[in-house]
C-alpha cells in the first residue's frame, strides 16, 4: 500500500477494512475523545442506563425472532399430523367399506340364488346379462396381446419434477395404443377383455394420467397384457390381419416397442367392478 | 454486568410477552437479529479491548438496524430485496466472525 492510495482502490479497501478491522470505528473514536482519565459520575450512570436499554432491546429482538421461528414450526407439524391422520382414517374407512361391499355382494348372491330358480329362462337371461356386463369371472379360449415400452427409452428422461415432463418425452405407449388394441379385439369378436388383470365392463374407460395408463381409474404400467376371450382362431387371424396389428409390427421395428400376440387355450378373466346406475332406469319394469 | 442483566431481562420480557410480529415487519426481523448479534459481539470485543462506550454501542446498534432496514425496504420496492438482505447479512456476518475471532484471541491467546 502506498502512502497516497489512488481513489480506485476505495472498494478493495472497504472490503479489506471489513475483514481485517471488524470493530465499529466508533469505539476507537470515542476512546480517543474521552482520553484516558476517569469519567465523571453523571456520565457513567447515564451510560449504564443507555447500555441497559440497548441490551434489553437486543435480548427482546433475539427472543422475538426465536419465538417466531419456533412457534411456527410446531404449528406446521400439527397441521401435517392432522392431515396424515385424516388420510389414514379415510384409507381405513375405504377398506372397511370395500370389505362391507364384498360381504353384501356375497349375501346378495346367496339371496338371489335362494329366491331365483336355478334353471330356466330367467336364470339364463341373468347369467347372460351379468356375463355381458362383465360382472362374473369368465374362462375360455382366446388371444393375448402384449405391448411394452422400449427397453431403453428412446429419449433421455428430462430432469425435473415428476409430471412436469411432456408425455411424449418419456413414454412411447399411451392410453391410445392400449385403447386401439382393445377396440380392434372387440371388433374381431372378443367376448370379454381384461387389461393387466382389470376386466373391462361396458362403462370402462382407458385413459392416461401422468405417466400411467388408467383402466377404470386403476393405474397400470408397461408391459400391457390385453387378454381377450373369444374364438381363438378367428381372433388370431382377424387380429393379425388388422391395421392395428400391422401398425404395431411397424413400430416394433422402428421404435423398439414390444409387441406380440398369441392364442391361448384357456384364459381366466376376473370379474369387473359393478357400476351403480344412478340415472338410467330399466324400461321393462 | 448491567449489560448481561439487561439482556436477561429483555429475554424474559420477550418470553413473557410473546409478541406477535406484524406482517410488514417480518422481512426486517432477520436483519434486526443479525444487527443485534453484531452489536453484542462488537460490544464484547470493545470491552475486552478496553474501549467500550455505551453510547457508541447503542447508537451503532440502532443505526445499523435502521440502515439495514432502509436498504432492504428500498430493495423490496425495487425488486432486489432478497439480494440486498443477503448483502446486509453477509457484511454483518463478516463483522461478527471477525469480532468473534478477536474475542477468542483475547481469551485463549490463540
Amino acid at each position: 500500500m502506498s502512502e497516497t492510495p489512488p481513489p480506485r482502490s476505495a472498494v478493495p479497501q472497504l472490503l479489506l477494512d471489513l475483514v481485517t478491522n471488524p470493530l465499529d470505528p466508533g469505539y476507537a473514536a470515542a476512546a480517543r475523545r474521552r482520553g484516558t482519565g476517569p469519567r465523571p459520575r453523571g456520565t457513567r450512570s447515564a451510560a449504564a442506563a443507555v447500555l441497559a436499554i440497548g441490551c434489553l432491546v437486543i435480548g427482546f429482538v433475539l427472543v422475538t425472532a426465536y419465538e417466531r421461528t419456533h412457534r411456527g414450526a410446531p404449528e406446521a407439524k400439527k397441521v401435517h399430523d392432522r392431515l396424515v391422520s385424516r388420510v389414514r382414517t379415510a384409507q381405513h374407512d375405504s377398506e372397511n367399506l370395500a370389505a362391507q361391499a364384498a360381504a353384501d355382494e356375497a349375501r346378495l348372491e346367496a339371496l338371489r340364488a335362494q329366491s331365483l330358480p336355478q334353471s330356466g329362462s330367467l336364470a339364463r337371461d341373468l347369467d347372460a346379462a351379468s356375463l355381458a356386463a362383465g360382472l362374473t369371472k369368465v374362462t375360455g379360449p382366446g388371444l393375448t396381446v402384449t405391448l411394452s415400452d422400449p427397453k431403453a427409452a428412446t429419449s433421455t428422461p428430462a430432469a425435473g419434477r415428476a409430471g412436469s415432463v411432456p408425455i411424449g418425452a418419456t413414454t412411447t405407449l399411451t392410453d391410445r395404443d392400449v385403447r386401439s388394441v382393445v377396440n380392434e379385439l372387440w371388433r374381431d369378436g372378443a367376448e370379454a377383455i381384461a387389461v393387466n388383470g382389470v376386466r373391462l365392463t361396458p362403462t370402462s374407460a382407458i385413459r392416461f394420467a401422468g405417466e400411467a395408463v388408467l383402466v377404470d381409474f386403476q393405474p397400470i404400467t408397461s408391459p400391457y397384457r390385453i387378454q381377450a376371450i373369444g374364438d381363438r382362431d378367428e381372433l388370431a387371424v382377424t387380429f393379425a390381419q388388422s391395421d392395428v396389428a400391422s401398425r404395431y409390427q411397424t413400430l416394433k421395428g422402428a421404435q423398439g416397442i414390444g409387441f406380440h400376440f398369441g392364442d391361448s387355450g384357456s384364459l381366466t378373466l376376473p370379474a369387473g367392478s359393478p357400476t351403480t346406475l344412478r340415472y338410467a332406469r330399466g324400461g321393462t319394469r | 454486568m448491567i449489560a448481561g442483566a439487561a439482556l436477561v431481562v429483555g429475554i424474559i420480557l420477550g418470553l413473557v410477552l410473546r409478541p406477535t410480529v406484524p406482517g410488514w415487519l417480518e422481512p426486517y426481523l432477520p436483519i434486526a437479529v443479525v444487527a443485534a448479534l453484531d452489536a453484542v459481539f462488537g460490544g464484547l470485543r470493545a470491552r475486552l479491548d478496553g474501549i467500550f462506550d455505551a453510547k457508541v454501542f447503542v447508537v451503532s446498534f440502532i443505526s445499523n438496524v435502521l440502515v439495514a432496514a432502509l436498504i432492504v425496504f428500498l430493495g423490496d420496492k425495487l425488486g432486489v430485496g432478497g439480494e440486498l438482505s443477503t448483502a446486509v447479512v453477509v457484511v454483518l456476518g463478516i463483522r461478527i466472525f471477525g469480532n468473534a475471532a478477536a474475542i477468542r484471541r483475547h481469551f485463549f491467546r490463540a
